[in-house]
């Protein structure tokens, strides 16, 4: 192995160490604010919340590596809620609801990924546009009427403990990470999509099937929504049109924060697991702070301008 | 071809006792660790054209962007009119009288001719302060009409013939009292006529006094226009001699450091059963009725002008582009090719012209790019096997890949290190039939000679390969056969024997009297 590429490996290491230590000054801040803050409890508590954001951000870091985004995670969360509960109520039995759930999530990020790739239109526009669509389609739906009428086991998703302690969701997390790793790290479709990330004619020309990689990818978050809705509407027992309003700004907040650059070409997992833990951490602590939602989001712009400007930094470093 | 009667070694004799122009003495430049230009002295007298020759990558443009402002040297001085002169900006070298006339225009396609003349010059104004339209106008034509040439000058840009917009960017460059005018390779894309043209209004502007900076890659030209040559190699200053000293295959020596035999690489091979069968290819405003026949264990050299349609015939092959008529033939079965996958599964590649924007994804590592294109192949399961790295290494020294280990990242690598990584990746893959789109395009002479072997191994070993390349030696030297293209269409095939550059450079420029090209029309609307 050459100086330069040891000089790399230093750097990206370096990059995890800072957002652990941001991490860690996080935790420490939070416990000062809340002596509620660092209990196991709490923590594992804690993780309730962020599951929800991490399955979206798995596949966020995956479309921002190509130089895409999805906006329309947060709106599709309540379509997949409002199809979960809705056709619940309409008489169908939950499993097959939960699964129809599911497929209407995977067909939301399709039906992104075809207008993206067939019409060879920008991301941006595409799910901006498709950001309010499925807003409008999950508060039509459902007259902005609430489902809660579930049966008991519903709960099992987001609200089951393991050993008492753990929640149960935060195994379906774990899993989700290191299948998601793995793809990414060490798959040829992975490497097709840091390819396509760092030159897209390049890897056309190079044979790689750009098309039908940025469909996967797309759908593939569809699914993963899917899965974070059915989570969150166990969660809060409610299937409403308004369920995961401004997630995006959570999913792409710690995607960003976990060193993805949003030109494209770069990102990783690991990065993007810290990415969310520091978000969800600052989440829960604020909450505990008294902090009203508002200021949170708030804060969570600060974040964002400020990881934009860590990741620039960074990326001059390396050059 | 010269256009006056007045012998051009007779005009320099009466310069030469003139001061110089401009004189460059010992200039030495480097970019980072590698130096472009090393100790080179050039000197222009009034009246004069002096050529300035050499390969790419000889350090030409570096040079005159020297004299012109955009570079200041690391070592050794700039004389304008006998005075050591710094400039730090294109704008000091034009007040002082020198003018740059790059290859790739600088023109605003969407503004008329006139608003072109006076972008970031000194515009009339009316009493009230606006532009003075009326005024700006009348000194166009003025100007236009001193190059003898009579154009709409409210017209804009974009609808005006390439030999025009040439004209309209000297016109631009001698705003002012120009003394010394660059130009770098003016004439790649005109047709034959336009030349001439050119060359009357270079003779024009030589009497007036004017000296000229003449870069091209043809000799010929070089040889009619010039009145001293002086040539480049590596960096290096390698002799300035009269024109009518040189001859042109002394000149190559001079250029390439060594005698043409020596460059190319060409061993006996007898071309074998049809590979490639391509009949009446076309799609609309690129190429049309396109017939080309590849042999196994074949060089075919594909020549032509910039913008023939040469690229576009093989990126249809190779299903970037879909042609909307016409067949291809592999092995003489008719196949439908429509994405670059389909076509490597039918043994296919395609190597680009564009190496940095479509060969590589430079921040990737040689052994990433080397096997970018064989992981369908490799992947077990859809994992990319630890084998990889010994498959990519195997290619590396295959090619004798210099500048790092496979996992240095390619974007560190010389020019013609990453035309092997580009290589290897097709090698990679096994074809039977390549589609080399200028391999040789902008690296050194050695990386060439090295290239031309591979390409002439290639061939022994059985497989089609269509090499499209712009340097008329290049194709003569290495194919069996020259097919040509002129605007989209095939004007000329030759065997290896009947092949030489005037037969193909005429069959590439429609030899004399060409109307000018569909849709470059003068006869653009207005614009105002």
């Amino acid at each position: 192995m050459s100086a330069a590429t040891a000089a790399l490996r230093r750097l990206k290491l370096s990059r995890e160490v800072v957002l652990l230590g941001v991490l860690i000054v996080l935790m420490v801040v939070m416990s000062l604010l809340s002596p509620l803050f660092l209990t196991v409890g709490n923590l594992l508590n804690t993780s309730r919340f962020f599951v929800e954001v991490g399955l979206m951000a798995l596949g966020m870091t995956l479309i921002i590596i190509t130089g895409g985004i999805d906006l329309s995670v947060g709106s599709n969360v309540a379509l997949v809620s409002v199809a979960v509960g809705f056709s619940y109520a309409a008489g169908l039995p939950l499993p097959l609801a939960i699964l129809f759930g599911l497929v209407v999530g995977l067909a939301a990020g399709l039906f992104n990924g075809l207008f993206i790739t067939l019409l060879d239109l920008h991301p941006l526009v595409v799910t901006l546009g498709t950001f309010a669509l499925f807003q409008g389609l999950a508060y039509g739906l459902s007259k902005a009427e609430a489902v809660s009428d579930f049966p008991p086991w519903f709960a099992y998703f987001g609200q089951a403990y393991f050993l008492n302690v753990v929640p149960g969701q935060l195994f379906i997390f774990i899993l989700a990470v290191v299948v998601v790793w793995l793809i990414l790290s060490r798959t040829r479709f992975g490497r097709y999509v840091y390819a396509i990330g760092n030159n897209e004619e390049a890897a056309h020309f190079s044979g790689v099937p750009v098309r039908r990689v940025k469909l996967a990818l797309y759908s593939g978050i569809g699914l993963l929504v899917g899965m974070a809705a059915v989570i969150y509407t166990s969660r809060v027992y409610t299937a409403r049109g308004d369920s995961g309003l401004g997630l995006e700004l959570d999913v792409i907040s710690a995607v960003v924060l976990g060193g993805a650059s949003i030109y494209g070409g770069s990102g990783t997992i690991g990065g993007t697991v810290l990415g969310v833990l520091i978000i969800a951490t600052l989440r829960n602590g604020l909450v505990l702070a008294g902090v009203p939602s508002t200021w949170q989001v708030f804060v969570l712009g600060v974040l964002l301008l400020v990881a934009v400007f860590l990741n620039e930094f960074f990326r001059r470093r390396e050059e | 071809m010269r256009p006056s009667d007045e012998p051009g070694t007779g005009r320099a004799a009466t310069a030469a006792e003139a001061p110089p122009v401009f004189r460059l003495r010992d200039v030495t430049k480097r970019f980072g660790g590698v130096t472009a230009v090393e100790g080179v002295g050039f000197d222009l007298r009034p009246g004069e054209v002096h050529a300035l020759v050499g390969e790419n990558g000889a350090g030409k443009s570096t040079l005159m962007k020297m004299v012109h402002g955009l570079y200041a040297p690391d070592e050794g001085t700039l004389e304008v009119g006998g005075e050591a002169t710094e400039f730090s900006s294109p704008r000091d070298a034009e007040a002082a009288g020198i003018a740059m006339i790059p290859q790739e225009l600088d023109l605003f396609p969407e503004l008329s001719v006139t608003e072109n003349l006076f972008v970031g010059r000194h515009r009339p104004r009316t009493r009230w302060g606006t532009l003075d339209r009326a005024a700006m106008r009348g000194k166009a034509r003025e100007r236009l009409g001193s190059l003898g040439v009579d154009l709409d000058v409210t017209a804009s840009v974009k609808g005006l013939s390439a030999a025009n917009q040439q004209i309209v960017a000297i016109a631009r460059a001698l705003v002012g009292e120009a003394r010394a005018v660059v130009m770098d390779e003016p004439t790649a894309s005109l047709t034959e006529r336009e030349v001439r043209q050119l060359f009357r209004i270079i003779s024009d502007l030589t009497s007036g006094g004017v000296g000229v900076v003449y870069i091209s890659h043809r000799l010929e030209e070089v040889f009619t226009i010039s009145d001293r040559i002086t040539v480049l190699r590596d960096g290096h200053h390698i002799t300035t001699a009269p024109a009518a000293d040189l001859d042109a295959e002394e000149l190559v020596r001079l250029m390439v450091g060594r005698p043409l035999n020596e460059l190319f690489t060409r061993s006996p091979h007898s071309p074998g059963e049809v590979a490639l069968e391509v009949r009446g290819l076309g799609r609309a405003g690129e190429f049309e009725e396109v017939d080309l026949v590849v042999r196994r264990s074949e060089i075919v050299g594909l020549s032509g002008l910039v913008g023939a349609g040469r690229s576009e015939v093989a990126q249809a092959i190779f299903g970037i582009r879909s042609p909307e008529s016409g067949e291809i033939r592999i092995d003489g079965e008719v196949v439908r090719i429509k994405s670059p996958q389909a076509a490597m599964e039918k043994g296919i590649f395609y190597v680009p012209e564009e190496r940095r924007s479509q060969g590589l994804i430079l921040p990737f590592s040689i052994k990433n790019n080397i096997t970018l294109s064989i992981l369908d192949r490799i992947a077990r399961f859809g994992f990319v096997p630890r084998t990889e790295r010994q498959t990519a290494d195997r290619f590396a020294k295959g090619l004798s890949i210099r500048g790092g280990s496979v996992s240095d990242p390619v974007s560190r690598l010389s020019g013609g290190n990453q035309q092997k990584v580009v290589l290897a990746k097709s090698l990679a893959r096994e074809p039977s039939i390549l589609l080399l789109d200028e391999p040789t395009r902008g690296i050194d002479v050695g990386a060439k000679s090295e290239i031309y072997r591979l390409i002439d191994d290639l061939a022994k070993e059985g497989k089609a390969i269509l090499l499209i390349s712009s340097e008329l030696e290049e194709v003569l030297s290495m194919s069996d056969r020259v097919v040509v293209m002129r605007e989209g269409r095939i004007t000329g095939e030759f065997g290896r024997n009947e092949a030489d550059q005037e037969r193909v450079m005429t069959a590439a420029t429609g030899g004399r009297d060409r109307p000018a090209p569909a849709g470059r029309g003068e006869e653009a609307p207005e614009d105002e």
